[in-house]
């Protein structure tokens, strides 16, 4: 091996073992930040000793090993320190053993736990969401900070600092290393999901970022999907969430025209859909329904989108069943949008009348009123109706609400269209 | 980006193996695959049977030829394909694969990465690719 295919050997090394690493040591120091500097510290060593020595042959075990003399001596020194100050010098001794031994215990916990353990802290709900996002990808996808940065369209010392700021905000709360038992489990797996799908849907609905960062953020989280069912594989949801997002992802190809127009759902070839990730979707969907004895917001998306990846075109698509999961899913996530896209769903399986008289129970919502999808769900119904003025001023409101101008023109077109019929 | 790992042994060396030899070669096979799969990036792994039959093109004709075959020394015995971020990390996975001869036995791994329709500029053709569903890195 040339010195360049070592470090290279050694830059993949570190993204493939690094969220282990940072994991393990995190349950012996019990702090993510520090645990992340010793998992470095270790690197730097390896990047030094490689190039003559060569890459061992198990090079995960050897960082790991490194790592972890090092955490248990610095483990050691806090408590030599700790002791100096309340001058309790002979109970040093025992101390130390115990502290060490306690270390040593630990390294014999699956690793499979500490991962775990390290999504939830990364994803804890003391942090703004932003910075669960950025903490994520560093310590569970190795991604670098400037990685990050060109994700997210932000300049590098401001996601560095974001990561930074984060983790001391976790060492200040001495945030306990932990999967959460009992009621605190559930809105904390929550905010693992919410991450997860947020990644995804950075990724997938490219509202900035660069373009070849875009596909890959789709992958990551389709990564710590496919990763956190493995940890937890018996909760419905999150084999829900990975549903949704293998459903998603297998339209990516259909969803965007040639000259990078948006193509709506009902209008896309479907024969561009991607048939393995839609197995894939579906079998993930099957367990969570089977795992649940109530469906929630994750399983239900997934059960929608799997109504559309189960029809060979859009006039197969079973409205009815679609209007009735959005119903089931207004219950368990009440929300505006939700109730939105039911009426859309409504309209479809049963008229526009039907749907126009959900969309406008929902005309007096504040949190809607500069959503551009509202006018233009009521603009089409009401075309369907034969109500073309209506229409017309409807489409005409969402030309001017939406920030897309691809969109804006599409709106525009049909405001121009409505009047005519 | 999706790998694929051909596995090769020298031909005769799976007949030669035992039992409890095959079983431990499988075994570690299984353990390594269960860590790409926890990993998420396992996308498929295989096993190939031996005993293959070549049909070739010779002087314009298609012709059957049965094995076993002597002029290649080498046997496919499987393959996986896994979907990394980095080149560099699918030669690393392929670094730390389970010797497929359990008794050090000599094997040798092909790493080919897998065209994406994505490599291609867009064109009617590459259209009708999608349509069939070949060529998604699969």
């Amino acid at each position: 091996m040339t010195a360049t295919d070592v470090q290279r050997t050694i830059a993949a090394v570190w993204r493939i073992e690094s969220a282990k690493l940072i994991a393990v040591l995190a349950r012996m120091v019990r702090d993510v930040g520090v645990a992340e500097e010793i998992a470095q510290d270790a690197l730097v060593v390896a990047i030094e000793q490689w190039p003559q020595t060569g890459v061992p042959d198990n090079p995960g075990a050897w960082l790991m090993a490194t790592a972890k003399h090092r955490a248990i001596d610095k483990l050691r020194r806090d408590e030599l320190l700790e002791r100096k100050h309340v001058e309790l010098e002979h109970d040093i001794q025992a101390a130390q053993e115990e502290s060490t031994m306690a270390a040593e215990a630990a390294l014999d916990d699956p690793i499979g736990d500490d991962l775990l353990r390290l999504m939830f802290t990364a994803c804890h709900p003391l942090l703004p969401t932003e910075a669960r996002v950025a903490l994520t990808l560093r310590l569970l996808g190795g991604l670098t900070t400037d990685e990050i940065a060109r994700a997210f369209l932000a300049s590098e010392p401001t996601i560095a600092q974001r990561i930074v700021r984060a983790k001391r905000t976790l060492t200040d709360a001495q945030v306990p290393f932990e999967v959460p038992r009992g009621v605190e489990l559930a809105d904390r797996r929550a905010s693992v999901l919410e991450v997860i799908y947020l990644v995804f849907n950075e990724g997938y609905t490219a509202t900035a970022g660069d373009d070849w960062m875009r596909p890959q953020l789709c992958e990551e989280a389709l990564r710590l999907g496919r990763i956190l069912v493995g940890l937890m594989p018996h909760e419905a949801e999150v084999h829900g969430l990975v549903a949704l997002m293998e459903l998603q992802a297998s339209r990516a190809h259909a969803r965007v025209g040639p000259r990078g127009e948006p193509v709506l759902l009902l209008d896309q070839n479907r024969a561009r859909w991607d048939q393995l990730l839609i197995r894939r979707g579906l079998n993930a969907l099957e367990i969570a329904e089977r795992l649940a004895p109530a469906r929630g917001p994750y399983t239900l998306q997934a059960a929608i989108a799997a109504c559309h990846a189960r029809a060979r075109e859009a006039d197969a698509t079973d409205w009815p069943r679609i209007a009735a999961l959005y119903a089931e899913l207004a219950q368990v996530m009440p929300s505006p949008v939700v109730e939105l896209n039911r009426a859309v769903a409504v309209g479809m399986a049963f008229g526009p009348a039907a749907g126009l008289e959900l969309v406008d129970a929902l005309v007096a919502e504040p949190t809607l009123k500069s959503y551009h999808l509202l006018p233009t769900v009521r603009g089409d119904l009401l075309a369907k109706l034969g109500r073309g003025a209506e229409a017309r001023a409807e489409f005409e409101r969402a030309a001017a609400l939406t920030r897309n101008a691809r969109e804006r023109d599409l709106l525009l077109e049909r405001a121009a269209t409505s009047s005519e019929s | 980006m999706s790998y694929l790992l051909l596995i090769m042994e020298p031909h005769g060396q799976r007949a030669g193996r035992n039992a409890e030899e095959g079983t431990r070669a499988y075994e570690s096979m299984l353990e390594f695959a269960a860590d790409l799969k926890s990993r998420g990036i396992l996308r498929a792994t295989e096993s190939l049977k031996t005993g293959g039959v070549r049909v070739a093109t010779q002087d314009g004709k298609r012709v059957r030829i049965d094995g076993p075959f002597a002029e290649t020394k080498e046997l496919v015995a499987g393959y996986t394909l896994i979907q990394t971020r980095t080149r560099d990390e699918a030669l690393e996975w392929t670094r730390r694969f389970p010797n497929p001869s359990a008794d050090g036995g000599a094997a040798e791994i092909e790493v080919r990465q897998l065209y994406e329709l994505d490599d291609f500029g867009p064109s009617e053709s590459i259209e009708r690719f999608r349509e069939i569903g070949v060529g998604n890195g699969l």
